[in-house]
């Protein structure tokens, strides 16, 4: 395939559903009613077999490159289709580090196309699609039917736009708009107050991951005088060539932390790592393929795509690596001991999603080559087991007629087989048991972490680091495991809500279901060829660790180890919740502390409730008050002034003509007067 | 000389003589007519002292223009009267403490003394024998309304 067909492929996959957003966005209401979902599963099929043919075209073209001579790091192609901001000499008096940038604040509408890319949109459009199917069965007596449409189609425009553009100011364009499409479809039914404001904590808690982006944003534009990804004729571009294959012209010391720093804020914002989690588990009041789609599979995955593609970056600080390493595993395990005990099964999932995103940032922060890809391949398992996992929730849901309370059902396993079915091999997928694809993902992860605890600099920490994984599968089998049985199995429970709905869901729900059950468990297959693909990327060809490492690697003992700890964490889930509850009130006593802090979310909504919103509420308060009183005084004030002496002059209006008449005489006379004196 | 003078100040004495009448009559009486009348008799107190000092000036506009008043008077009094005329019809009363609509909202009406209420009887409208079929109502044109 010629590059200029990659191209035309590369502008259809976003161009695609963003027609068919603005076609349901005018259409919906009055034509298409019903019928909304067309243009939007129509765009997204087309969109999925694009992705399908840009990556057998990216394949081939890596394997053709991979022959010659090795000029180049890795492979990448771009297309221009405009020029959006073009201001020359922007930058006043550039600093050395500058180089031979052009000092000009150059932005051009650039997509481009690498193995990153490829494997990011296929695997977008490929889960959208099937969430966007799994939705003309879910949703499909709600009255906001095409708005629900119309925002899929605009969200999985923009996230393919985020993921394929090749600048930071459009990266952090279209980081924006996935976050308004989060926004508007948590808040989706609006009418409810939880909904509602949980699109508001989303969009709030998000502010403050974006503002250090944003000043991340800047930053790389002071130091590097341009923030395209690629070289163009008159600039290197920041993850170019050029500076790939000089990469000491990576600025290091403060400003480089910094930069790096102000990114994983961005990341932890969007990707929802401690302490910017609290949106997430929140987020859940949106519709279920929402939460499926944008919570767990896609949206939330753009910060560990985006601490990828600028592992450049990250590479000149080892301390900034090992801060995402750390927030990785803090995040992982704190994530995991809040998600023992929720009811909520949505809740469940995404505290499990914030945990397994906690394990890609851990995995990308080793920052080894190893780490990086198993913490990219992980994100593409996960997108497929969480998204089964959420549609499965959302099928339950569906059923039991919106009660998703797992203390409530109970037993549906002979009601809802295909729903059991997927799910059980999500949780599997999830809990990381062989040969299901969680289980190759998280493993590679493990191994990376291990290998870590050896070599580099933050052994020690590293090591650490290790164990709290390791504890964290622990913790992630457990939770699953409680949440699967606690639904599925024990004595039949439905709640009344359900009333004649307590069956399996209809085909185009199951269908979804049965396809990434089978994605979730085969992908880890493709562990060997994804990791040779996905090292092409020229961001991890980087010769800073893409020499002499593998890109794959198999640990018999940390396999071992994490496989015992998966099932140790499944066996005792089943002993607790459906054999004894002796033994887990028992537990419960005697880990008082862990199982307040656990149910209590660590507090963290009321301790951010003090610091931040306590305060913020004052000061609105006062504001209101200096307002009303102050500001409204004073107009209030000079009112008053023509109030009073019009009040004087008021009782000489009675209405008798008579009266008027006199004055007017009276007036007369006063005039005669002055004028006779 | 002299005695152009003094037919000036004769013409003068009567025109405010005139005037003073009208102006005590309007704000003595209450009675809108009587009112209406004793305006016109101000105007007319005004149009002989322009005549007097036409007269005086031996200048012909002031005469003219008091031709012209007393035309633009004829129309004014025909539709004075006319309102006069509606107001009775409104009220049934012709007494000026009758409207004091336009005074201040939280001003309590003057009253010097009560105004008589005014019986009208009840009209007697002819009576006429029928002829032909009575039409027979439209029951949905009774019931439904198109604007409210």
């Amino acid at each position: 395939m010629s590059e200029s067909f990659l191209h035309l492929l590369l502008v259809l996959i976003p161009a695609l559903p963003l027609a068919a957003a603005v076609v349901t966005a005018a259409l919906g209401p009055r034509l298409l009613r019903q019928q909304s979902h067309v243009p939007t599963v129509a765009a997204l099929v087309l969109a999925t077999i694009g992705s399908a043919v840009l990556l057998v075209g990216v394949w081939q073209q890596v394997r053709e490159s991979g022959g010659g001579p090795r000029e180049t790091i890795g492979w990448s192609t771009t297309v221009e289709l405009w020029s959006w901001a073009e201001i020359g000499g922007a930058y006043g008096s550039p600093p050395p580090s500058f180089r031979d940038a052009p000092a000009g604040f150059d932005v051009g509408i650039v997509l481009r196309v690498d193995p990153l890319t490829a494997g990011m949109l296929a695997m977008v459009t490929f889960v959208a699609t099937l969430i966007a199917v799994y939705s003309t069965g879910y949703m499909h007596d709600d009255p906001s039917y095409w708005r629900f449409f119309s925002y899929i189609s605009l969200f999985a425009f923009s996230m393919a736009m985020l993921v394929s553009v090749s600048n930071f100011v459009l990266l952090y364009v279209f980081w924006e708009a996935v976050g308004a499409c989060s926004y508007l479809l948590i808040g989706f039914w609006y009418t409810k107050r939880e909904a509602a404001a949980a699109g508001k904590k989303a969009f709030l808690v998000n502010r403050v991951g974006d503002f250090g982006f944003a000043l991340a944003v800047m930053l790389i534009w002071t130091t590097y005088g341009t923030l395209n990804f690629h070289d163009t004729s008159q600039s290197a571009g920041v993850l170019g060539q050029t500076m790939l294959q000089e990469p000491q012209r990576y600025v290091a010391g403060g400003v480089g932390l910094a930069i790096c720093l102000l990114l994983m804020l961005g990341a932890c914002g969007k990707s929802a790592q401690f302490p910017l989690h609290v949106w997430l588990p929140d987020a859940m009041e949106g519709p279920t393929p929402v939460s499926a789609l944008i919570h767990a599979a896609t949206m939330v995955t753009a910060g560990v795509y985006m601490v990828t593609r600028c592992m450049p970056l990250f590479l000149v600080s080892p301390a900034a690596q090992t801060t995402v390493a750390v927030i990785g595993a803090t995040t992982a395990l704190m994530a995991g001991l809040i998600a023992m005990s929720q009811n909520d099964l949505k809740r469940v999932l995404a505290y499990s999603t914030i945990s397994q995103l906690g394990y890609m940032f851990l995995s990308l922060g080793t920052g080894t080559l190893l780490g990086v890809v198993a913490g990219m391949f992980h994100l593409l398992t996960h997108a497929f087991f969480k998204a089964l996992l959420f549609l499965g929730a959302g099928s339950v849901m569906h059923a039991m007629g919106g009660v998703i309370d797992i203390e409530r059902i109970g037993g549906l396993r002979r009601r809802m087989p295909i729903t059991h079915g997927t799910f059980l091999v999500g949780c599997l997928a999830l809990a990381g048991i062989a040969p299901l694809s969680g289980f190759w993902s998280k493993d590679s992860i493990l191994g990376a972490v291990h290998e870590r605890g050896h070599h580099g600099d933050h052994v020690a920490i590293f090591w650490w680091l290790y164990i709290a994984a390791m504890v964290t599968v622990v913790l992630t089998a457990l939770y699953t495991f409680r949440a699967f049985f606690k639904t599925f199995y024990g004595p039949e429970q439905i709640p009344s809500a359900a009333g004649s709905h307590g069956h399996e869901s209809p085909r185009s729900m199951s269908v979804p279901l049965l396809v990434l059950a089978v994605c979730a468990a085969g992908a880890g297959a493709f562990l060997v060829p994804f990791s040779e693909f996905i090292v092409n990327t020229p961001s991890l060809a980087d010769p800073r660790i893409a020499l002499d490492q593998p890109a794959h690697q198999m640990h018999l003992n940390v396999a071992l180890t994490s496989t015992a700890c998966a099932v140790g964490g499944i066996v005792l889930a089943g002993v607790l919740y459906l054999r004894s509850a002796a033994a887990l009130s028992w537990i419960v006593r005697r880990l008082r502390g862990l199982y307040v802090l656990s149910r209590q979310k660590f507090f963290l909504d009321e301790i951010y409730a003090v610091l931040v919103v306590w305060p913020c509420l004052g000061l609105a308060t006062a504001a209101y008050w200096f307002d009303r009183r102050i500001i409204d005084g004073l107009v209030q004030a000079a009112v008053a002034v023509p109030l009073r002496v019009g009040q004087l002059l008021r009782g000489m209006q009675t209405g008798l003509v008579q009266v008027y008449a006199l004055l007017m005489v009276l007036g007369l006379v006063a005039v005669a007067g002055v004028l006779l004196r | 000389m002299e005695s152009e003078l003094s037919l000036l100040y004769n013409y003068l004495t009567v025109g405010t003589l005139v005037f003073g009448v009208g102006m005590v009559g309007f704000l003595a009486r209450r009675n809108l007519i009587v009112m209406f009348l004793s305006a016109e008799m101000m105007l007319q107190g005004v149009s002989i002292d322009l005549v007097g000092w036409s007269r005086y000036h031996d200048n012909w506009d002031g005469q003219i223009l008091v031709l012209f008043m007393i035309a633009v008077a004829a129309c004014e009094a025909a539709i004075a009267l006319a309102l006069v005329l509606m107001l009775y019809h409104h009220a049934g009363n012709l007494d000026v403490a009758f409207w004091q609509g336009t005074r201040e909202e939280n001003l309590p009406a003057y009253v010097d003394q009560e105004i008589p209420e005014v019986s009208q009887p009840a009209p007697a409208w002819p009576e006429l024998t029928p002829a032909g079929i009575e039409p027979a109502a439209n029951i949905e044109e009774l019931t439904h309304r198109e604007h409210v």
